[in-house]
């Protein structure tokens, strides 16, 4: 137990530095995306309602954990496979799970200050109605790693330029096709199917649920859509990382 | 004894055509504190070899035992008694070496890591210059170095290393292969990767000369050599096209390597040889030569290329 906790803290010294500066300069992005999503949108959309509001300051939390886990976090394990870093790591003396634990960790960390300061700045101009409920610690650990799995899942599975691909399709598709700034409702009945299975909708009406308590409800089946997701992102990360 | 590799035999492809045999039915030993060279061409199966040794993947057929135990039973047990230097670069971005090798160390002994230790091995790669600079500034040699260290801080019961003195200067070189002596000095083993083969020579304790998933040989370099002949050698420095040259008869086995052009002869063609090799000089087809005694890099390409020297 101690040893894998001080592996634990080692490896996550050994990777945080490594990508330092990387990583501060992803978490200030974070905050000015999360702060234009909130912003940018209210162009888009001319005299919106306090609703319209509250669904894009609710939502945005969501899109950055969705562009940390399925978009930043696959480009930077397609590097480390074509540098050779991610062969290196395979033979470390560590378990691959502290690893993957101590990278999860780091990529939770820089996405936090994103997420508190654009509710803040949404709280300031608009006052859309926030109603946070104690739910929101579990909801954004959930919901973050449910992303950050998935990310692993998929980018570890599959070689660089694929990964990569994908993670174009998902920035665009979570941002405009995607219900996490807007009502499901809006979508054609075959997107909707889509995203009954697909994580992004569960994310985003959980986060909901407890940014805006009163506002909005997630059903047991989102939280369980997350779990099985969760699951099969870090099971398949770490049978890749075992596997021979 | 450190390690036992019996039989092992990895393919690769689906038994078809594009079925690669990487590794065919490979058997040796390594004992403590001992000096251990893969000498083999690109793509020869040598880093096969080594990740079945660490368990990052697993034999077809055979086993492998490291201080008694089965690999392939406990692969993360391998990975605390193997350290590593891989073939690649590692990038360690912003980390400088001090802090990539201390982390390193701490990471593999815990509490039992000496921080001395850092220090200590910069001071023998003559590497403080660099100790505080961040990864990214370093040259690709001090990034060498830096990745060499981080594998031998901490260094386990085996160490393996893969080209490690790729873009050292000749002079760090030296240093180097005197790190890995001391090492052996404590008891530690060391597999030492490489096509260099000249360089491997003078360090190694014993050899396996792979080629295409096999064996060719394996003992001790003069071992080796002599199996393959008691030849001697003459190195020419070309000052023309090697096409121009015409190799003498007495050659048994020519071998070009850029201007270099290197051929075995039985020693009692030694005279007229040179005699030839002066001929060459006068009519400015050569700017020098040298006569040596087979070198293990003969007794290599010898080996691998199939010719029968000897």
């Amino acid at each position: 137990m101690m040893t894998t906790l001080s592996h634990y803290k080692y490896v996550f010294q050994m990777q945080f530095l490594r990508n330092a500066g990387f990583l501060v300069v992803m978490m200030l992005i974070h905050i000015l995306i999360s702060i234009g999503i909130v912003i940018g949108f209210t162009y888009l959309i001319p005299n919106p309602d306090t609703s319209t509001i509250l669904f894009l300051a609710t939502g945005a939390p969501t899109i950055i954990l969705i562009f940390t886990g399925l978009v930043v976090l696959p480009q930077q394990v397609g590097t480390a496979k074509t540098d050779g870093y991610m062969e290196f790591m395979r033979t470390w003396s560590v378990k691959r799970s502290v690893i993957l634990g101590a990278d999860t960790a780091i990529w939770l960390l820089i996405t936090i200050p994103g997420i508190i300061v654009s509710s803040f700045v949404a709280h300031l101009m608009f006052h859309p109605g926030y109603d946070i409920s104690w739910t929101i610690i579990p909801a954004l650990l959930m919901i973050a790693l449910t992303s950050i799995g998935v990310g692993y899942g998929f980018s570890y599975l599959l070689p660089p330029a694929a990964s990569l691909g994908i993670s174009q399709v998902v920035v665009f598709g979570a941002l405009m096709f995607s219900p996490v700034n807007f009502p499901m409702e809006r979508l054609p009945g075959w997107l909707q199917a889509l995203h009954e299975v697909l994580p992004i909708y569960s994310m985003a009406e959980v986060m909901r649920a407890s940014l805006a308590a009163s506002a909005f409800d997630a059903n047991m089946g989102n939280y369980i859509n997350l779990l099985i997701w969760c699951v099969l992102g870090y099971g398949g990360a770490i049978v890749i990382l075992n596997r021979k | 004894m450190i390690l036992d590799v019996k039989g092992v035999t990895k393919v690769f492809g689906d038994g078809g055509k594009s079925r690669n045999m990487a590794n065919d039915h490979l058997t040796f030993r390594i004992h403590e504190g001992e000096i251990f060279g893969l000498l083999g061409q690109n793509g020869a199966g040598k880093t096969t070899l080594v990740n079945q040794i660490l368990g990052l993947s697993t034999p077809d057929r055979g086993d492998i035992d490291l201080l008694g135990e089965s690999v392939i039973q406990s692969p993360a047990r391998a990975r605390s008694i193997c350290s590593v230097q891989p073939q690649s670069q590692v990038p360690i971005g912003l980390l400088t070496p001090k802090q990539a090798v201390s982390l390193m160390g701490k990471m593999r002994a815990g509490n039992n890591f000496d921080p001395k230790r850092v220090g200590a091995l910069f001071d023998a790669l003559n590497m403080q210059e660099w100790a505080n600079t961040p990864g990214e500034k370093l040259s690709g040699g001090a990034q060498r170095l830096t990745s060499f260290c981080m594998a031998v801080i901490a260094p386990g019961n085996l160490v393996i290393l893969d080209e490690p003195t790729n873009d050292v200067d000749p002079v760090r070189r030296r240093y180097l292969w005197q790190v890995i002596r001391d090492l052996t000095n404590d008891g530690t083993s060391v597999i030492l990767v490489t096509h260099n083969v000249l360089e491997a020579e003078r360090t190694v304790d014993r050899v396996a000369i792979m080629h295409e998933g096999k064996f060719l040989a394996q003992g001790s370099p003069s071992e080796i050599k002599r199996s393959v002949s008691n030849h001697m050698r003459m190195e020419l420095s070309l000052a023309c096209e090697p096409a121009d040259i015409e190799i003498p008869g007495c050659a048994l086995s020519a071998h070009q390597n850029g201007s270099r052009l290197l051929f075995s002869m039985d020693p009692a063609n030694v005279p007229p040889a040179i005699d030839w090799a002066k001929d060459q000089i006068d009519r400015g087809l050569i700017m020098d030569y040298s006569l040596s005694p087979t070198t293990i890099e003969d007794a290599y390409i010898a080996l691998t290329s199939g010719k029968a020297v000897g």
